[in-house]
């Protein structure tokens, strides 16, 4: 058998592909300190030239640039751009409640996630953004290596019963992008996002749905269970509760919609009997353009 | 037991149960049937919500009433429903159950059991003690008996295991015990007889009746038990003789004659008069077939009455020529015996030798040629043997003509003889005349060219005529005969061979002889004539032969004659393996009547079937079926069945997975991924084709197996990283049962476990080679050298021993211009794990399957090199060793793989720029 990840992030290239690399509008470059495309117009470390200057003691050797000290008598030290990368946390929802489908055609709400999540960090590295999973411990890194990592910390992790982000210190002007059913109740939702959004974290809220919850298809005599570790509701007639529910599910999409307008974060809905490539593109167009290059 | 009309119910206080069904209807009412259980990741945003008006959901009506329906039929069935039940037993006292169980019971015996069963599922039902009462002495030989007081359910035990008796009942045994039979209250006694009468029977009824109330059964007339008598032969044809118990009306009943192995051999009507009690017909048959039957039956008769078994009395006729001497051995065409023997040999037994060693065997004829007269000890032994039952043919001859004779003959001979048509005499030869009507050969036609010569002349007397079985024309007998004691003696007047008539080349001699052999009375002078006979096969009661109880007793002479039955002798064949006599249930003197003079009060009543019909099965059958319904119903209601999609769900599994079991082609597969099902055979079809694989050939060992494994995988890796070739990962083929037209190669290590290929893939492999396939052979040693089929080696050998069969092109060494070696990579040796060793190829420079080799064997164990663990670290170190070997090793995968699918458009002028500058440099 191959090892699950390959195959993972094969899908999730295939998936990325479609899209040109995405570049995270760039906010506030000086305030980061770590690298990326994204010229500073200063001296600093990067990969693009940006002057040469005379060699000073101090200067290691490598420095020097030998083909333009041939050229005079001096001794001249190539000096690189200063490059600043966005760093991203991508945060994806392990809960019970994400491991469910409601038929065997669709995939689990949480297999959709991971694709998600990991077409997402092979954009951002292929811009040379700095990814990381919110909350594994590792520190943000670019490369194409750091896809076959995040991959396997996907596949590996194990179900916990959070069903929000953790709040963590994270370096201002960094962005957090939650992939959850995001179905806690708007309080506690709010309470994590004011967190971040008072650290200046910016956010994109997406929303993993199975279709049956959108519509809630069933009729006749139903007892729910929960799925982490809820009380059991027995419904006599489904059907005749169905336009509440559905008011409540939109009261809760319209919540989260109003805190992320709010606090300036976006907020997709995906449900998963779409293609992945919507809610990618969604995305996409979220990072890129709700601040403009 | 409650009785409306026609149905009557034999517990009906069960019926008091139908009063609870409200209840049941209350407590279906109520209860709703049970929820659908759903997960519900929501389930946050229902919690709490509840329905406009929460109506408890209710069963429905109709499933109401279909469950009323199972509970009111699984009631009315334990309440014994009868349809047209039988009329009460009478009295209060136990019921007597007197069974006839002698042969005449046997002919109806399934009648009796079922009113057997009935009455005793009567007294169950009443709860009434049975005493039973068997008529026919048991077969270990006890007298017929009374029983105790028994419970109706050991009644029924006991009168399963009744059969009927080859022998009759014995109604007189029981008498005593049925008078001290002290009974409480009064008793119902039915009496199921066998219909015949004997002297008891009046005896027998009276003290039934002194028990209580009497029920006499007894077989219709039309259904009473027959014998069949003993035969008769009368010559040539056996009579057949029946007897029935009443004088009824015309009737026919049919005989059957069959044959030891049980075959027919002959089959006649035999009809009885309309008041005759006895019936006769003839049995003709060739005495061939005569003597093969070995018993008569009467058709659908199966008791032992109705079968008579026939011994070797019936059959077997042994005829003794009595030889004189040599000198007849002198001139064999013109003696009499020679005659004789052509003319007996076809349907007979013959024996030949003197007197008094013929008369130590078992003779029913002994023939005697022309012998004067007989000296002393042979006449009397031969007069001995005559008074027994011997038939003695003789025929005359000079020597009889001379001594007159003695008085073994059946006529006084004039001496001389007499002369006809001789050179002396005046007469010409005479002729025969037909045959009278008293003469045994009586309906043979007379030839014209039969012609007496010479003849000798009986003693004119009274009784002469009588004993005249053949005359000639003028009246002189031919052939005489004159019975003595049980025999004959008959003379043929003439000679036995041509010398005096030319009677012996007629076809009328065989007959003649034919019918004199019939006249006998059989075979005469037994061995073991006063021995006692033990049982060799008995009939048991329903006219079988089966092996013979432990009771029954060696016969004697006397039993036999006299024809006594009984348990120690019942009829069937007696002796040993080679003498046999049969002792048959009716001898010719038995007798049967109708019962009658039944003592008045006794109702008499025939065997008809009951009409009393049990309707609890039929109830409680219903009851599980609309069970069953009730069960799918509610599964359904319970959405565990969904009838829309559940039906189909049900039908695709009844009828889908056969098919596919069956084999269903891979274009129906295809149409079904994504859903569940398919057989293992499409999955892996399915897996092979979806992705290009590599694959590797199963050995059955599992560490050669998990090398290949890890080896074609760390290829895969490999050649994802370097070529555009991105292959799945690696399967496992078993060639006995996977198919590998899949996968463009295979890689087969050799084991010396691996067995030789069995047909079904040997032929696999050839196709797959014939159609494009390339299959790696890897003999996995170090440095194999030029010799790959040799017998060096234990994998050599596997090699040797597995490619046998195959269809494998001529190999040679790779060339060094070979496709192989610049597929991909350019390289000249291919080192695996073991460096040096040769790469033998399939020499496929023809077009076919654009030049691709077929068959690549090697010996440098690739796999191994190729192997990486999971973390990607390599699995083996490489010989000679060295990070470039193992490079190298890999290169040749990456060549080997690029070959299998690129075939040789590579050996076009592609690389020709960069050998070229190589070979510059």
């Amino acid at each position: 058998m191959a090892p699950p990840t390959s195959s993972l992030r094969k899908r999730a290239e295939q998936l990325a592909a479609t899209l040109p690399p995405l570049l995270v509008a760039a906010e506030r470059v000086a305030a980061t300190v770590a690298q990326g495309v994204h010229g500073r117009r200063r001296v600093g470390q990067g990969e693009t030239f940006w002057q040469f200057r005379q060699y000073e003691p101090g200067d290691t050797p490598q420095l020097i640039d030998w083909r333009q000290s041939a050229k005079s008598d001096r001794v001249f030290v190539r000096e690189l751009e200063w490059e600043a990368a966005q760093s991203v946390w991508v945060w994806r929802d392990v809960s019970p409640s994400m491991a469910w489908r409601s038929s065997d055609a669709l995939p689990e709400k949480r297999q959709r996630g991971d694709l998600l999540t990991l077409a997402l960090c092979v954009l951002l590295t292929g811009a040379g953004e700095r990814v990381a999973l919110l909350g594994s411990g590792q520190r943000p890194s670019t490369g194409r290596g750091v896809l076959t990592r995040l991959a396997s910390e996907i596949e590996r992790a194990q179900e916990s019963d959070a069903d929000l982000p953790p709040v963590m210190p994270l370096p201002r002007y960094a962005q957090v992008v939650w992939m959850s059913d995001l179905l806690a109740p708007l309080d506690e939702i709010n309470r994590v996002v004011r967190s971040y959004v008072d650290r200046g974290v910016r956010g994109h809220l997406v929303q993993i749905l199975d279709p049956a919850e959108d519509q809630l298809p069933y009729q006749g005599r139903v007892r729910f269970e929960g799925l982490e570790g809820e009380e059991p509701w027995l419904l006599s007639r489904v059907e005749t509760v169905r336009d509440t529910y559905l008011d409540r599910m939109t009261a809760q999409q319209e919540g989260l919609a109003a805190i992320a307008r709010v606090n300036g974060w976006t907020y997709a809905i995906h449900h998963t009997d779409r293609p992945p490539q919507t809610a990618l593109l969604a995305l996409y167009a979220a990072m890129s353009q709700a601040i403009g290059i | 037991m409650l009785q409306f009309g026609a149905l009557a119910f034999a517990s009906p206080w069960l019926l008091l149960a139908l009063a609870g069904l409200p209840v049941l209807w209350w407590l279906l009412r109520i209860t709703p049937p049970s929820p659908r259980v759903l997960t519900f990741p929501a389930i946050r945003l229902l919690i709490g919500l509840r329905p406009p008006e929460e109506t408890p959901a209710r069963t429905p009506l109709w499933l109401l009433i279909l469950r009323f329906l199972i509970v009111a039929l699984i009631i009315l069935g334990l309440a014994q429903p009868l349809l047209n039940p039988a009329a009460k037993l009478y009295g209060s006292g136990p019921v007597v159950l007197a069974i006839d169980d002698g042969w005449a019971a046997a002919r109806n015996w399934s009648a009796r059991e079922s009113v057997l069963d009935g009455l005793l599922s009567q007294a169950e039902r009443e709860k009434r003690p049975v005493i039973l009462v068997t008529t026919a002495p048991s077969a270990s030989g006890e007298p017929a008996t009374v029983s105790d007081l028994l419970t109706p359910s050991d009644a029924r035990r006991q009168v399963q295991g009744l059969k009927p008796k080859p022998w009759a009942s014995d109604r007189r045994a029981v008498l005593d015990a049925l008078g001290n039979l002290d009974v409480d209250g009064t008793a119902h006694a039915v009496w199921l007889s066998d219909g015949l009468h004997d002297d008891d029977v009046i005896e027998f009824a009276r003290r039934l009746q002194s028990l209580g109330r009497v029920d006499v059964l007894r077989d219709d007339d039309g259904s009473l038990s027959r014998l069949l008598l003993p035969p008769e032969s009368d010559g040539l044809s056996l009579v057949l003789r029946l007897r029935r118990a009443a004088a009824l009306g015309p009737e026919t009943a049919q005989v059957l004659a069959l044959g030891g192995d049980g075959s027919l051999v002959a089959q006649t009507d035999v009809t009885f008069e309309a008041d005759a009690t006895n019936a006769e017909a003839l049995l003709q048959l060739p005495v061939e077939l005569r003597n093969r039957i070995a018993r008569l039956s009467i058709k659908g008769e199966a008791q032992a009455g109705a079968v008579q078994l026939l011994d070797e009395r019936w059959r077997r006729r042994p005829v003794g020529l009595v030889s004189t001497g040599p000198a007849e051995v002198a001139q064999p065409l013109l003696s009499e015996l020679y005659y004789l023997e052509r003319a007996l040999a076809p349907f007979t037994e013959l024996r030949s030798g003197d007197i008094a060693a013929l008369l130590n065997q078992s003779l029913a004829v002994i023939a005697l040629a022309d012998i004067g007269s007989l000296p002393e000890p042979e006449h009397s032994l031969l007069a001995d043997w005559v008074a027994a039952g011997g038939l003695l043919l003789r025929f005359a001859g000079p020597r009889l003509a001379e001594g007159g004779g003695d008085d073994l003959m059946p006529v006084s001979l004039r001496g001389g003889g007499r002369t006809l048509g001789g050179a002396l005499t005046w007469d010409s030869p005479s002729r025969l005349a037909t045959f009278d009507g008293e003469s045994p050969f009586t309906g043979l036609t007379v030839p014209n060219d039969v012609l007496i010569n010479r003849q000798v002349l009986a003693e004119p007397s009274l009784d002469l005529g009588d004993k005249t079985w053949a005359r000639l024309t003028d009246g002189t007998p031919l052939v005489t005969a004159e019975r003595r004691g049980q025999g004959w003696v008959v003379l043929v007047h003439t000679t036995a061979n041509t010398d005096w008539s030319n009677l012996v080349l007629s076809g009328l001699f065989p007959d003649l002889l034919r019918r004199i052999v019939a006249v006998s009375q059989g075979v005469v002078g037994e061995q073991m004539a006063h021995e006692d006979l033990p049982p060799v096969e008995t009939l048991n009661g329903f006219g079988q032969l089966t092996a013979p109880a432990p009771a029954v007793l060696a016969v004697d002479q006397d039993t036999l004659g006299s024809g006594a039955i009984g348990p120690e002798h019942p009829p069937g064949y007696y002796g040993n393996e080679s003498f046999r006599r049969a002792h048959n249930l009716a001898g010719p003197e038995s007798r049967i009547e109708v019962i009658r003079d039944l003592p008045p009060g006794v109702s008499a009543d025939s065997y008809a079937e009951s009409s009393e019909v049990q309707l609890k099965p039929w109830l409680l059958a219903a009851a599980l079926i609309l069970g069953l319904v009730d069960l799918i119903v509610s599964l359904i209601l319970r959405g565990l069945v969904r009838p829309a999609t559940g039906q189909t769900t049900a039908l695709a599994l009844l009828l889908l997975v056969p098919l596919l079991a069956a084999g269903a082609p891979g274009a129906a597969a295809q149409t079904r991924i994504g859903t569940e099902g398919g057989s293992a055979a499409d999955l892996f079809a399915l897996e092979a084709t979806l992705e290009t694989r590599l694959a590797y050939v199963r050995t059955g060992v599992p560490a050669i197996d998990n090398v290949s494994r890890a080896g074609l995988y760390g290829l895969t890796r490999l050649l994802q990283r370097r070529t555009s070739v991105e292959p799945g990962v690696p399967m496992e083929v078993d060639l006995s049962r996977d198919e590998i037209a899949f996968f463009p190669m295979l890689y087969w290590p050799m084991t010396p476990e691996q067995r030789p290929l069995d047909d079904i893939a040997r032929r696999k492999i050839n196709e797959y080679l014939e159609n494009g396939g390339t299959v790696i052979f890897d003999t996995r040693e170090p440095s194999a050298g030029i010799q790959i089929l040799g017998r060096s080696s234990p994998n050599g050998q596997a090699l040797r021993r597995i490619t046998e069969g195959l269809d494998i092109p001529p190999l040679i060494p790779v060339p060094p211009d070979h496709v192989l070696t610049k597929s991909f990579y350019l390289m000249q040796d291919f080192p695996g794990r073991y460096a040096g060793g040769t790469l033998w190829i399939s020499d496929s420079e023809g077009r076919v399957n654009d030049g691709v080799a077929s068959v690549i064997i090697g010996a440098n164990d690739w796999a191994a090199a190729w192997a990486i663990s999971d973390v990607g670290r390599p699995l083996f170190a490489v010989v000679p060793g060295g990070e470039r070997q193992r490079e190298m090793a890999y290169r040749v995968g990456v060549n080997v793989v690029m070959y299998a699918l690129t075939g040789n458009y590579k050996a076009d002028q592609v690389h020709v720029p960069f050998i070229l500058e190589r070979l510059g440099q």
